[in-house]
């Protein structure tokens, strides 16, 4: 549906025209799937003509137009989409070389950086992880949703269950040493004991993950679940059972040494997703496919350091629209979103966003820039009541941090803080 | 001089009176065939929309007849029964009526209770037979009808259409030929007559006069015998439809006055105008005001609830809209009131159901505010021990039991015309409803009048929904005020978490209380949205809960996938999500959306 948006006069290259900081993230948007998932509202298409080779020669136009403004050397890397693994080998090969031509990779081929490319198990060879792993690539993000075979078809994902772990295995052997899978719970007809039983899996995947993101599958608006939902097909499964599935889920990750760093997502200590928690804490990234955003914070005079504002844009999300717009303005993507710094929506981001980390929020530093726009005193009673009804607490650094019981509603406290935010 | 007719078109509702004076303002020539359009004289737009007559229009149109010329004042009525009361005024201007009768449905319930107005006035009545266009006209058996239940000579009916003008030269010639002329004046001082008034914003009051006696002229100082007040004449004028300026209105004649008069609460419908260097010995026969029978607090939506107890700048919007439209309309009244859940907003009176509606639409469409509505009630009369009477028309403002004797309710008159299949039916509702079965009355072989006494509290809880579904549509109902009785009746309070929200209460019979107490907080379990606690939805009498429901506690208020790089959609759809959270009104920590309030007001299961 995004594809209806239009695409206005602007190109990216506006929301990077004034100064500012130099991002050290890159995401890259591979709009390309085999089949269409029902819950899925990402940009994607089935590819049926083969555009890969034009998408992957317009992509380095536009690596080439956004690499002045990436830091040297660059921190994270992030390949989503759709399903990046399925470009060809030989283009990925183009891709990764064009990427380590046109950005300074030292940080990330030293281990220290990351580079994280999304896999769909059924794409994954022992010759496409070489390809990643010479390129530069050092860590996989494995979509596996479910192990159990009714629930896939629940979801109209097609794949082969056993493919995942074969997948993460040959990514193991290709030297990607950092690996995560993706999980999807509460789908219509699965029972507490069908999700234990992922969970259990994917917890002795051989050898072992060090990332994990479970995600209760969420009825976006214009897709295919949601239209059947709508239609009585089938009922969406209730909120107890939702919750206990959650609860247990987070018990069983700690207890196997992988922590909920996240609302959705659990790591081993030091093993978070390093392009996501920049997102997350709303740093700048650089942004480069169909329907990529992108995010830069603004140099020099900053309101407040908690939350410095930024330019924040969406490339337009229709694959020719955006290639014969990078051919047409030397890189340029037009974006169908362009919002300017503000001081108030950079504070509401970073909470809302921030909230939902295990880090939480540094309270002293949000008051005060909350102070910079106006009078702060409404959010510190919101916050005050938060904490009275259990939902949030101090850490020992300070930190505002969602307690287990404020996790299952972060939307609400995010929402209360949010609206009282000074204006 | 030209001879006077002075005639109302009265009827059923939906029987055809507009169209009909649509047609006689187009055979006089008032309008041409090109400016004629549906409905002339409905001129509100919501008259237009809803396709019927609130306000009474009155016209002047000049016809030839017999060789000699005539001067035809008519007004068209409204139908409905909430609305008799500007049937009355119009009559008391007039010396005939036309008995307007749909060929397809016969005599209906507002057709005798508008025939007998006007017999009781002492009007020539002439009966029209309209709609003989259609298939399924019957004129001969309504005719017969009409004659039945009125003892009007089914050979005195005129056959007409409204719709193609068949019969309407014959009509205007009986309307010269059978009405009366205009008394002659009784005194050589002038009298006139108030039968409506409405308000503009450029010339303020305009006032709808009869001259009775002796003649009124600009530059007149007249007096308000009935109020007491002086105002000099600057305009008097016609509608022919259009206004058309006169210099003198006469004995026998109708038209409209101004005289710089600021606000509708200065003239009094029925009062008399005279002279004020010549007055009158004696105002004409009046009449008395209605009284609203209904009453519901109108709160404007997006009032904040906590903003310190203070109505906001909401509040004063509504209070404008209010005031405004009481200048149009000075049948309802209103008066400040505060609620702990809703805030500051008005208990406002009506004449009826269908009149509320009509305020709560106009007070929306035409202020521009949004309202949220308590459930109707009817007034109560509360006899106190030392003999005091109350009259209540809030159950919020009912004394404490044991502090008073008894309460008193509103008895009802009702007729109800039903097809012969379906008295049983409507027998049985009239039972259930606490009603008092009077007579029963043949109207035709497959027609009869069912006459009882009923609570009005019962008629105007989804009475007439269930009267028209049980009789596919047919059944149709006059009723008309006659007393107060007393009964068992207890005020009904919900609570929600605990907390009594006094503008769901409730007065009931108590045989029904446990009834409407499960139904309203069944739908208030629909409504409310699930909080972070367990919500429980109480109906109580006094201390004693009848009816219970339970919201259970929101599990989870998360959503699992944040995907950083595109907050914008989030952000967005939580702003609203907030937003949405801040119209609703807060009881007891409870959130309740607006709607929850009117909810209550849809009836029945
Ligand atoms: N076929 C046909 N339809 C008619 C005739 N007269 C009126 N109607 C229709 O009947 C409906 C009601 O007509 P109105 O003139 O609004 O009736 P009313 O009596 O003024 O209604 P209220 O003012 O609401 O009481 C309209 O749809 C008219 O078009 C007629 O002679 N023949
Ligand atoms: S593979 Fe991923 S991006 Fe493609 S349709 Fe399925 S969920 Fe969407
Ligand atoms: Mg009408």
């Amino acid at each position: 549906m995004q594809g209806e948006a239009q695409a206005s006069d602007q190109t990216a290259r506006d929301a990077l025209s004034g100064p500012h900081e130099p991002a050290r993230s890159l995401y890259l948007h591979v709009p390309f799937c085999f089949h269409k998932c029902h819950y899925c509202d990402f940009y994607s298409f089935v590819d049926t003509r083969d555009r890969q080779e034009a998408f992957v020669d317009a992509l380095a136009l536009e690596l080439h137009a956004l690499a002045p403004h990436a830091a040297a050397p660059l921190e994270t890397i992030f390949v989503g989409g759709g399903t990046p693994s399925l470009l060809r080998p030989e283009l990925w090969e183009r891709l990764t070389r064009h990427i380590g031509e046109t950005f300074d990779l030292s940080h990330i081929r030293a281990g220290r950086g990351e580079w994280t490319v999304e896999c769909n198990p059924e794409t994954v060879t022992p010759e496409l992880m070489r390809v990643l792993r010479d390129g530069g690539v050092n860590r996989v993000s494995v979509g596996a949703q479910s192990f159990d075979h009714r629930h896939l078809k629940a979801l109209e994902r097609w794949h082969d269950p056993e493919n995942v772990p074969r997948a993460l295995a040959l990514a193991a052997d290709a030297g990607i040493e950092r690996r995560s899978l993706d999980l999807i719970y509460a789908i219509p007809g699965q029972t507490l004991g069908d999700w234990k039983r992922d969970v259990e899996t994917a917890l002795a995947i051989d050898p072992p993950i060090e990332h994990i993101s479970c995600y209760a599958l969420t009825y976006e608006p214009n897709t295919a679940m949601t239209a059947r939902l709508r239609r009585g097909e089938f009922q969406a499964a209730p909120d107890e059972l939702e919750v206990e599935m959650y609860e247990w889920l987070v018990e069983r990750l700690r207890v196997a040494g992988l922590e909920r760093y996240e609302v959705s997502n659990f790591a081993r200590r030091g093993a978070e997703c390093a392009h996501n928690l920049a997102y997350w804490r709303q740093r700048s990234w650089l942004a480069a496919g169909p329907s990529a955003s992108g995010h830069v914070r603004t140099a020099g005079e900053r309101a407040n350091a908690f939350a410095p504002p930024g330019n924040r844009w969406k490339n337009v999300p229709q694959l020719t629209a955006w290639m014969d717009g990078v051919k047409r303005s030397e890189g340029w993507s037009p974006v169908v979103e362009h919002e300017t710094p503000d001081d108030r929506r950079a504070i509401i981001e970073r909470v809302m966003t921030g909230l939902r980390l295990r880090e939480g929020l540094d309270e002293a530093s949000l008051l005060e820039a909350a102070a910079t726009i106006g009078d702060a005193s409404e959010l510190r009673a919101t916050i005050a009541r938060a904490r009275a009804s259990g939902l949030l607490y101090d850490d020992i650094d300070g930190h505002l941090t969602l307690t287990d019981r404020g996790y299952l509603f972060a939307d609400g406290v995010a929402a209360d803080l949010m609206s009282t935010i000074p204006s | 001089m030209s001879d006077i007719r002075n005639f109302s078109i009265i009827a059923h509702i939906d029987h055809g009176k507009s169209t009909l004076a649509d047609r006689l303002l187009q055979a006089t020539h008032a309008v041409s065939a090109r400016e004629a359009q549906e409905q002339l004289l409905d001129d509100m737009d919501l008259e237009r929309e809803r396709g019927i007559t609130i306000k009474a229009s009155a016209v002047t149109v000049m016809h030839q007849h017999g060789g000699k010329p005539f001067m035809m004042n008519f007004i068209d009525t409204p139908g409905h029964v909430d609305f008799t009361y500007e049937v009355s005024r119009a009559l008391t201007a007039c010396e005939g009526a036309i008995l307007v009768v749909d060929a397809t449905q016969g005599v209906q319930a507002q057709t005798v209770a508008n025939a007998y107005l006007a017999i009781n006035n002492d009007l020539e009545l002439i009966p029209v037979v309209n709609k003989i266009d259609l298939p399924s006209a019957a004129p001969d058996d309504v005719a017969m009808e009409i004659e039945q239940i009125l003892g009007i000579p089914a050979e005195d009916c005129i056959y007409v259409s409204a719709k193609t003008g068949q019969g309407i030269d014959e009509l205007l010639g009986a309307i010269c030929d059978r009405l009366p002329a205009p008394r002659p004046s009784l005194i050589t001082q002038t009298r006139a007559l108030v039968f409506d008034a409405t308000y503009d914003d450029y010339r303020g009051v305009i006032v709808y006069i009869r001259c009775f006696d002796g003649t009124l002229r600009v530059g007149d100082k007249i007096r308000m015998m009935g109020v007491g007040r002086t105002f000099t004449v600057t305009e008097l004028g016609k509608f022919t439809p259009k206004q058309v300026k006169v210099k003198s209105i006469s004995a026998g004649e109708t038209g409209y006055l101004v005289a710089a008069i600021k606000t509708l609460a200065d003239v009094r419908i029925g009062d008399t105008i005279t002279i004020e260097h010549d007055q009158a010995p004696e105002p004409l026969p009046g009449y008395e005001e209605p009284k609203q029978m209904v009453f519901c607090d109108f709160y404007p939506a997006t009032a904040d609830a906590d903003s310190g107890g203070k109505g906001g700048a909401d509040f004063e919007e509504l209070r404008e809209a209010v005031e405004k439209l009481n200048l149009n309309d000075a049948s309802f009244t209103y008066q400040t009131v505060h609620s702990d859940a809703l805030g500051f907003g008005f208990r406002c009176g009506f004449l009826g159901l269908l009149h509320m509606d009509i305020v709560q639409e106009r007070l929306e469409r035409e202020g521009g505010v949004r309202i949220i509505q308590t459930a109707p009630t009817v007034t109560y009369q509360v006899l106190m021990h030392d003999g005091e009477v109350r009259e209540i028309h809030n159950p919020a403002d009912l004394p404490d039991p044991g502090s008073y004797e008894e309460i008193r309710e509103p008895i009802v008159r009702i007729d109800i015309m039903v097809p012969t299949t379906s008295i049983g039916d409507v027998m049985k509702l009239c039972n259930e409803r606490r009603g008092v079965f009077r007579s029963q009355q043949f109207v035709s072989g497959a027609r009869q009048i069912l006459h009882y006494e009923l609570p009005l509290a019962e008629i105007i809880y989804d009475f007439y929904d269930k009267l028209k579904s049980m009789t596919s549509g047919y059944g149709t109902m006059d009723y008309e005020i006659t007393g107060f009785v007393s009964d068992d009746l207890v005020k009904l309070d919900i609570l929600v978490n605990g907390t009594p929200v006094e503008a769901l209460s409730i007065i009931v019979h108590r045989d029904k209380a446990v009834y409407r107490g499960r139904l309203l907080c069944s739908k208030l379990r629909e409504q409310i949205p699930r909080h972070q606690f367990e919500i429980p939805i109480q109906a109580a009498v006094g201390a004693k809960v009848i009816a219970r429901e339970t919201i259970k506690a929101m599990r989870k208020d998360v959503t699992a996938k944040c995907y950083g790089g595109d907050v914008s959609r989030k952000r967005k759809l939580l702003e609203k999500q907030k937003e949405g959270k801040k119209r609703m009104k807060n009881v007891g920590s409870v959130n309740i959306p607006q709607d929850a309030f009117m909810s209550v007001l849809e009836q029945g299961e």
